[in-house]
């Protein structure tokens, strides 16, 4: 090889000298007006917006020109495909977790995640994962409510920042921006299908705006889409002839989602703004198949057996209200009010209650789960010459509901697939909080710059908290930054959580008497009597150290190192029977063999690295090249267990899933270029290798490269047709290594691992056209 | 797996050196700048051109782009001001958002004297203000209020014309 590592990067810093040369005084005016500016970034600071390339905290950008060109139609799948330590994998036949796509960063849990919507809080979705799943435990911000369309960019704050946000912002925040002033109308048309001949998607976006006085806008997207399941089940060998009789893949779904973004700004210096979503999804997915002989009743409704299928109807919606100004005094002034709302609501079909045997109905309202959140805040602004404060207060309150399904979705055994949620899981919980915050940035000189951030909050359940923060960087040569952070975090117990109980009964084998299981409310007396205690917030410690390259302005290299130590990090405890003899009695008062609930059972350690180098240039054409490379790793560790119940060994699926289920190492190669009227993206992903607990043995799959292939040609200046491929080689993951079984296996049903972070439905084909007015 | 990657570093080194992605302020100082060689004033000293800034003394970009420079065979002058009070003989007059509050009264008190106001204050042109700078997806865009820069005695070049938004009268 004639060049080495050593004398690429002496040649880089040759070459980037030579870039120094300012001709900017020369340039004409219309290449000024065509010139590209800096990207700027709000979130990792509450002072501002300012280039992510001189932030404190690492940030990163997704442009809506990013999101154009991708092909893709919805948000956990774009996140999944720009940022490697973003992870949203597709589960099937896991209840719920199959309709509200779990999502991660850097490993750690779904609630551990801040979402925000033009700065402002999202609210969480109502389900609570409580299956085998990625995201186990967590209830987090349904991702996919939010139109693609209506984003202008979304910001990836990778750092704790809950002295700033407060809960939740743990392993990092993503800032939703929506488009504001100046885009065009616009409609869009995708569909696409799986190279298997199934999943076929069809998507129309449309947007609409308005201008008002003094670039003020109204704003409206509008989407409609409908995903066709997948299938990608294994033989189910318990028929004499072997079939596909489950559904494993992706749900089949129907979805309405609008959003609307408007500022009107005054002429006296007033600006009201609002913004609102709204997301309808009717979800189906399947249960396991029960054969004929699954129950002595089965044949009496279903001689073939039967396949329960699992229909969600999820509503989504939030608002916001929000008037802010400018003071004589140059303090900037902000009070807003937003609430979100969710509910899943779940319905049975194809199913029966063996204990009604012929008199079961076939389909049940299995009753459901909705989460409300109102925040109001009021924050102020000031800036001097070289210290800007800023300051506010937050009032939340939040409520967690859930309802009985019908009767006969739970009486006796309930409803085959999914029990209903019984009069004793009735839940109407709710709490509140305030906060008061202060951020402050101080900068020495042209090279440092330190921030300081702190918060105090009171829950009314837990009590409160105060978390601060403290960040510098320092620019050791115009094109080095240098950049380290050190702060607290908490992530409050969710209402989920503290409040979640889901209850099922079956025929003990032994006795011919149902017995009761399932997740159990804290204060109910089967989880008292095992252990259980009100639930403490997690605790966080965050630092990070890295540094910004800048070779030119258009090329830059980012290496940061980050370490999150999470304490009492809550989870769902084993399934546990009564040991000593008044646990026994308690339990078998209320008929119960086996119960869990939410524990703060363990501490966790994060660390890891991300790399990302970025490129773009223009060429003498006036062709366009952007490259990125991405690369991240991420190392999760069990460092304690706090409760004597919980150990690597008598909680192995547990343990293994947060320290291995996730691809510790993930890498990105995006490629856009554009010429003329064509523009060409080619993504390469690389996810890393995981494993999945199976009966205690645990099972590997191995890492693999994936690739997205996009071209759009720009028919007429408003009217653009795009070709293009998501995983476009068809790559599946590996089946489970020796594992042989009628549910998972080679052999069985479900021949992959529910954790693939690219799924199992192989490869999607599409089309787009888009048209602007 | 390991040539992809040294591909990509190897289309880092053969693509440099690159066309500069410049900060907000750099460009809206460019403008600034620039716009004098569009704009014909009613009377001009041949030789000195002088730009104001209003109220943003933490920003000396301008000073350091332009004070004391020839650009058009005119020595550029740069004076900082912290309220519309102190205002002297001047071309331009850069309205820096920080005066969003006070901006009625500070065109009002430059009304009629052949002084163009620029600012990126959210509205400008709507409001009275001749020359509005903003930034739309990365990319600087200029708002001209014709009409006000006519009753200001402007002589607009219609090259420029072409390349930026005009709007008419005070919208207010």
């Amino acid at each position: 090889m004639i060049l080495n590592k050593k004398s690429i990067v002496s040649l880089i810093f040759i070459w980037s000298s030579l870039d120094a040369t300012d001709e900017f005084l020369d340039s004409d005016f219309e290449d000024i007006l065509d010139m590209k500016s800096e990207i700027k970034v709000d979130v990792g600071s509450r002072n501002g917006n300012r280039n992510f390339l001189d932030s404190n905290v690492p940030v990163d950008v997704i442009t809506y020109q990013q999101i154009d060109s991708s092909g893709l139609t919805s948000l956990s799948n774009l996140l999944r495909y720009f940022v490697p330590s973003f992870n949203a994998p597709e589960t099937s036949v896991a209840d719920g977790s199959d309709h509200v796509r779990a999502f991660s960063l850097r490993g750690m849990s779904p609630d551990q995640v801040l979402v925000l919507i033009n700065g402002k809080r999202v609210h969480t979705s109502a389900l609570l994962h409580v299956n085998g799943v990625i995201g186990r435990g967590s209830s987090h911000v349904d991702l996919d409510t939010i139109a693609l369309k209506s984003i202008e960019k979304i910001e990836i704050l990778r750092d704790g920042a809950a002295a700033q946000y407060g809960s939740d912002a743990i392993s990092g925040v993503i800032n939703i921006i929506l488009k504001g002033f100046g885009h065009k109308n616009s409609i869009a048309i995708h569909g696409g299908k799986r190279k298997a001949g199934d999943g076929e998607l069809l998507h129309t976006d449309l947007f609409l705006t308005k201008q008002l006085k003094y670039e003020g806008f109204v704003n409206l997207t509008l989407a409609v889409n409908e995903q066709k399941k997948t299938n990608r089940a294994g033989l189910d060998t318990r028929l004499d002839i072997p079939a596909q009789t489950t559904y494993v893949g992706l749900p089949h779904q129907k979805q309405i989602l609008a959003v609307l973004n408007i500022e009107a700004p005054q002429s006296n210096n007033i600006n009201l703004y609002a913004d609102a979503t709204f997301s309808h999804r009717d979800s189906k997915a399947s249960a396991f198949f029960r054969p004929s002989n699954h129950n002595e009743n089965t044949n009496l409704v279903y001689p073939n057996g039967f396949l329960p299928l699992i229909n969600a109807k999820i509503l989504d919606y939030s608002t916001t209200l929000g008037i802010q100004g400018r003071l004589s005094n140059s303090i900037e002034w902000d009070f807003s009010n937003k609430m979100g709302y969710n509910c899943f609501k779940y319905y049975v079909d194809n199913s029966m209650n063996y204990s009604l045997g012929l008199e079961s109905p076939t389909s049940f309202n299995n009753g459901g789960l909705s989460f409300m959140q109102n925040s109001t805040n009021l924050d102020l602004k000031r800036s001097w010459d070289k210290f800007n404060l800023s300051s506010g207060i937050e009032y939340r309150y939040e409520n967690y509901k859930i309802s009985a399904g019908d009767l006969e979705s739970y009486t006796g055994t309930g409803s085959q697939g999914f029990a209903g949620y019984n009069p004793q899981n009735e839940v109407d919980s709710n709490r509140n909080s305030y906060a008061i915050y202060i951020d402050s940035t101080y900068k020495f000189n042209d090279s440092l710059n330190v921030e300081g951030a702190g918060r105090y909050e009171k829950y009314s359940d837990f009590g409160s908290t105060t978390n601060a923060k403290l960040a510098l960087s320092y620019k050791a040569i115009e094109e080095l930054l240098l950049r380290s952070s050190a702060s607290t975090g908490f992530r409050a117990p969710s209402l989920a959580q503290s409040n979640y109980s889901q209850t099922s009964s079956f025929v003990d084998t032994d006795t011919g008497l149902l017995s009761t299981h399932g997740t159990f409310k804290l204060d109910h007396e089967v989880a008292q009597t095992l252990g259980a205690k009100e639930l403490k917030p997690e605790k966080s410690i965050h630092l990070t150290a890295g540094t910004v390259y800048q070779l030119s302005k258009k090329t830059f290299a980012m290496v940061d190192y980050f370490y999150t130590k999470v304490n009492d990090r809550i989870m769902l405890s084993n399934e546990l029977s009564g040991v000593t003899p008044t646990q026994e009695a308690i339990l078998e008062s209320y008929g119960v063999s086996k119960a869990r609930f939410f524990t703060n059972g363990i501490d966790t350690l994060t660390q890891g690295i991300d790399i990302k180098l970025k490129h773009e240039h223009i060429f003498e054409d006036e062709s366009n090249l952007a490259l990125t490379f991405w690369y991240s790793y991420n190392k999760n560790e069990v460092i304690n267990y706090n409760e004597s119940t919980i150990s690597k060994e008598s909680s192995l699926a547990q343990i293994d899933r947060i320290e291995n289920g996730q691809p510790k190492e993930s890498m990105k190669i995006l490629t856009n270029y554009q010429k003329n009227n064509t523009t060409y993206t080619l993504n390469l992903n690389r996810f890393g290798s995981y494993r999945q607990v199976i009966a205690e043995e645990a099972y590997s799959f191995d890492a693999e490269w994936v690739a997205d292939l996009d071209i759009s040609y720009k028919i007429k200046e408003n009217l653009i047709i795009a070709i293009g491929g998501h995983n476009i080689f068809n790559m599946t993951p590996n089946k489970w290594d020796g594992l042989s079984g009628i549910y998972y296996g080679y052999d069985g049903i479900k021949q992959y691992s529910r954790y693939s972070p690219f799924g199992y439905s192989g490869a999607y084909y599409y089309i787009t056209a888009s048209y602007d007015f | 797996m390991q040539r992809l990657i040294f591909i990509f570093f190897i289309s880092f080194l053969i693509l440099l050196p690159l066309n500069a992605y410049e900060t907000e302020d750099k460009i809206k100082a460019l403008l600034l700048g620039k716009i004098s060689k569009y704009i014909k004033w009613k009377t001009s000293d041949t030789d000195n051109f002088k730009i104001t800034i209003i109220n943003n003394s933490q920003d000396k970009l301008f000073y350091e782009m332009y004070n004391d420079k020839n650009i058009n065979d005119k020595i550029f002058t740069i004076n900082y001001i912290d309220n519309i009070s102190q205002i002297k003989d001047t071309d331009i007059l850069y309205i820096s958002a920080d005066n969003s509050h006070d901006l009625e009264n500070i065109l009002q008190e430059i009304k009629g004297k052949n002084i163009l106001s620029v600012s990126d204050i959210r509205g400008f042109a709507e409001k009275g203000g001749i020359v509005q700078i903003y930034f739309l997806s990365q990319k600087p865009k200029l708002k001209i209020n014709l009409d006000e820069a006519k009753r200001e005695s402007f002589k607009i070049s219609s090259s420029l014309l072409r390349i930026v938004e005009v709007i008419h009268g005070d919208m207010k």
